[in-house]
């Protein structure tokens, strides 16, 4: 197949179901999301990174421009649908966590796989939304050291999650054989690890 | 989808998704800009009536919804109850300190919360989601290869979905002969992704080369369903303003909370 350098619908297609497989696994996320907040400790900030998996995995996988931000907000509509709630909010933050992930991908001009790229992605997924949440939530008016609590969770989960796990997940799906058949063919995914 | 459990069906089914999208775009920045909770207190009413109305579903299960919304927004509002700034103590047990000022602060955030949910929920009661890509093609000129592989995608959902449960059912099958690690924590997250995963990048592939083929690429093309706009985005965009206008004139006559600056 003649190299296209855009995406075509198959790198598209792929990228959707990825991130759909992902807003499942979001839904049933929520839930624990849901579960740790009563404490108010921001405890759920812990787990908050599983939110841009998505982006991450689809880059490392397909390796193209757009992928990152196709993939969190697909896996955002995705997880509206899936939970049969309409929830615009959901659907921006997805967009600009991709955005931010999108934005660490082309600094490395959509080459590099390494653990740190997707840490760093990661973590700029997680600061990505923070203004938007001190204007909704008031983050300004809490005590401090919550605050600072929150924030440090936040980024520690985008690079643990979103960063570590989706490169061990990456690494994984490497073995299985089956990215050959994605993205730019070249000899991207042949080489061992 | 919601065919069985509606009752009837209004303006809203029939105005545009786009309109719909829009309005909640709208619906967002006007409920971050709302800083007094009077008008919020009243906005989320107007929206829960206007849910009930307009959705045309049966009540029984707009109750069942009503109480879920509540309970996650009231959950989702306890950090700033909690530990929020103020003065005057209402409560205090251990780190959690419970002000006037973090309790309004608290529920002016929940109130966001139901705003957007109510409408959340009105807008998928009353719209298909293919009609949703279709408009996005049509009226937004979005290109067919993202709409059509996002809607082959939503298609494969319930596939993953049973693929899931199968995945399940073998391990629990096998329990006595692999070891516990493979089923729990992270090694068994992971294992279960990766399946799931590979399994759909497969499909996806298969799927996204027969599309190809057979021409769903970015040509110009005609449709046999076709969106447009009507009277009845017009109805909807006047709704949703008066919403927000009653709800303000209401919130400076009748006020619950003393403050009117949850900041």
């Amino acid at each position: 197949m003649a190299a296209r350098k855009g995406l075509t619908l198959t790198d598209v297609l792929i990228t959707v179901v990825i991130a759909l497989v992902f807003s499942i696994i979001y839904s049933i996320w929520g839930g624990v999301y849901t579960a740790l907040q009563p404490f108010g400790l921001h405890l759920n900030e812990l787990v908050y990174g599983m939110w841009f998996i998505a982006a991450v995995v689809a880059y490392l996988i397909i390796r193209k421009p757009g992928v990152a931000i196709i993939a969190e907000f697909a896996a955002a509509s995705g997880e509206t649908i899936v939970l049969l709630q309409f929830d615009v909010m959901l659907m921006l933050y997805g967009l600009i966590q991709g955005l931010a992930c999108e934005i660490v991908f082309a600094i490395v001009r959509y080459k590099s796989t390494a653990l740190m790229v997707a840490v760093l992605a990661g973590v700029a997924a997680a600061l990505s939304t923070l203004p938007l949440d001190w204007y909704y939530g008031y983050l300004g008016h809490l005590e401090t050291w919550n605050l600072v609590l929150m924030v440090g969770f936040r980024v520690l989960s985008g690079a643990l999650i979103a960063g570590w796990l989706a490169h061990l997940l990456y690494r994984g799906l490497k073995e299985t054989g089956v990215l050959k058949l994605v993205g730019s063919r070249e000899a991207n995914h042949s080489g061992e690890l | 989808m919601f065919g069985s459990i509606k009752k009837y069906e209004t303006f809203a089914d029939r105005s545009n998704p786009i309109t719909k999208i829009f309005m909640a775009v709208i619906l967002f920045i006007t409920v971050v800009f709302i800083h007094n909770p009077n008008y919020l207190f009243h906005l989320s009413i107007i929206m829960m009536l206007a849910m009930i109305v307009l959705s045309g579903v049966k009540f029984r299960y707009l109750a069942a919804l009503l109480c879920f919304i509540l309970l996650i927004g009231f959950i989702s509002s306890l950090y700033m109850i909690f530990y929020g700034e103020g003065t005057t103590t209402l409560y205090r047990l251990g780190i959690i300190h419970i002000t006037e000022e973090s309790f309004v602060r608290g529920i002016h955030i929940m109130m966001r919360g139901l705003v957007l949910s109510f409408f959340g929920a009105t807008v998928i009661f009353t719209t298909r989601i293919t009609d949703v890509f279709y408009s996005l093609m049509q009226q937004l000129k979005l290109k067919p290869k993202y709409a059509y592989s996002f809607m082959a995608a939503v298609r494969m959902v319930p596939i993953i979905a049973s693929e899931y449960m199968a995945l399940r059912q073998a391990r629990k099958v096998r329990r006595a002969l692999i070891d516990k690690k493979y089923v729990s924590g992270l090694k068994g997250f992971r294992t279960a992704v990766i399946t799931l995963l590979s399994q759909s990048i497969r499909r996806a592939y298969r799927l996204g080369i027969a599309m190809e083929a057979k021409g769903f690429d970015d040509g110009p093309r005609t449709y046999y369903h076709k969106t447009s706009f009507s009277l009845s985005d017009v109805f909807l965009i006047l709704l949703t303003a008066a919403c927000i206008y009653t709800a303000i004139q209401l919130g400076q006559t009748a006020a619950p909370f003393a403050s009117t600056d949850a900041r």
